[in-house]
């Protein structure tokens, strides 16, 4: 009896499956976070190396209409096959003025690139997915609202993608469900397109519709949760 | 002659915008690049017209100094930005 209560009293701290979490006077630990949703900081870009050297023909503006990129060559004329990858690389970035002109580098690639994005599209899967991988709500925002400008960017890009969606789609599945339930207060980040539950929501409904007959199942695949947009 | 021709290009009138549409819209494009509008475009490019989107909007420029600006196919000149607009007549 006495024995029991100082068994009681000295409780000991252990982690599951240990020797030790089989002993009478053990409390086991619940399992350490696995960290699916931790940020992962990306490595240092090779887009930011070759900004830092001044390899990128675009010019430096220091004023106050800074949404627009200056560029020293006409993009028609622009190597896709060299830059097109290089931008997207700089999609990891989250700090001036690298992360603007990524993103607004890739923007004015894509509007302008038409039949040139298709054959660049196998060059571009590394990037997206290293961007991706960051967990960076930051950076998955944008590259998410890249995504939705890539498939509508020319003609059978979206069906290019389809067997890369083993690449791309695995981070989607981890944060589709990524939304704030506000009950009926308002989620100003909406408005504002940051949501990145319904940004998924959006990206993955663009791949369906831009992606030809197979996308669906292949959607599906990756991200079981995911419903049709199109059949029913 | 060609001082009479440059002469011809000048304004005669500048207004604001009140409302946009789509000749704001190219108005402010030409202006974000430096030119006071098409006109001024053509005769220091020397060019028949800009390069333009199918809806009519203006697509690329080249500014004075060389460089290019492209334009989105969708509206770009926001509200905050009708009011800053000039329209010239001639």
């Amino acid at each position: 009896m006495s024995s029991e209560i100082l068994l009681k009293g000295t409780r000991m701290e252990t982690e599951g499956f240990t020797t030790k979490s089989r002993l009478r006077n053990a409390k086991v630990l619940a399992p350490p976070n696995a960290g699916a949703f931790k940020e992962r900081p990306a490595k240092p870009t090779a887009f930011r190396k070759f900004y830092e050297r001044g390899d990128f023909p675009i010019a430096l503006e220091h004023d106050t209409k800074g949404n627009k990129i200056a560029w020293k060559v006409e993009i028609e004329k622009l190597d896709y096959h060299h830059y097109l990858p290089l931008f997207f690389d700089g999609l990891c970035e989250t700090t001036h003025p690298y992360e603007f002109f990524a993103r607004q580098g890739v923007h004015d690639m894509l509007e302008h690139g038409g039949s040139k994005i298709l054959p660049v599209i196998p060059q571009l899967i590394i990037p997206i997915k290293n961007a991706l991988n960051t967990r960076n709500r930051q950076v998955v925002c944008t590259t998410l609202k890249v995504l939705q400008h890539l498939v509508v960017s020319g003609e059978m890009v979206g069906e290019a993608l389809v067997p890369y969606y083993r690449q791309i789609l695995p981070i989607l599945n981890i944060f589709k469900n990524m939304n704030l339930n506000s009950g009926d207060g308002i989620d100003y980040s909406q408005q504002k397109r940051e949501n990145i539950g319904d940004l998924i929501q959006e990206t993955l409904e663009a791949f369906e519709r831009h992606g030809g007959e197979d996308a669906f199942i292949n959607i599906k695949y990756m991200v079981p949760t995911y419903e049709s947009c199109m059949l029913n | 002659m060609a001082a009479a021709v440059t002469a011809s290009m000048q304004p005669k009138s500048m207004t604001r915008a009140k409302k946009w549409d789509e000749v704001v819209e190219n108005a402010y494009r030409f202006q974000l690049a430096g030119y006071r509008d098409e006109e001024e475009y053509r005769s220091v490019k020397k060019v028949d017209s800009a390069e333009k989107w199918d809806n009519g909007f203006v697509k690329k420029l080249q500014r004075k100094d060389g460089c290019f600006y492209y334009y989105n196919k969708a509206r770009e000149c926001s509200d905050k930005d009708v009011p800053k607009t000039k329209l010239y007549n001639y």
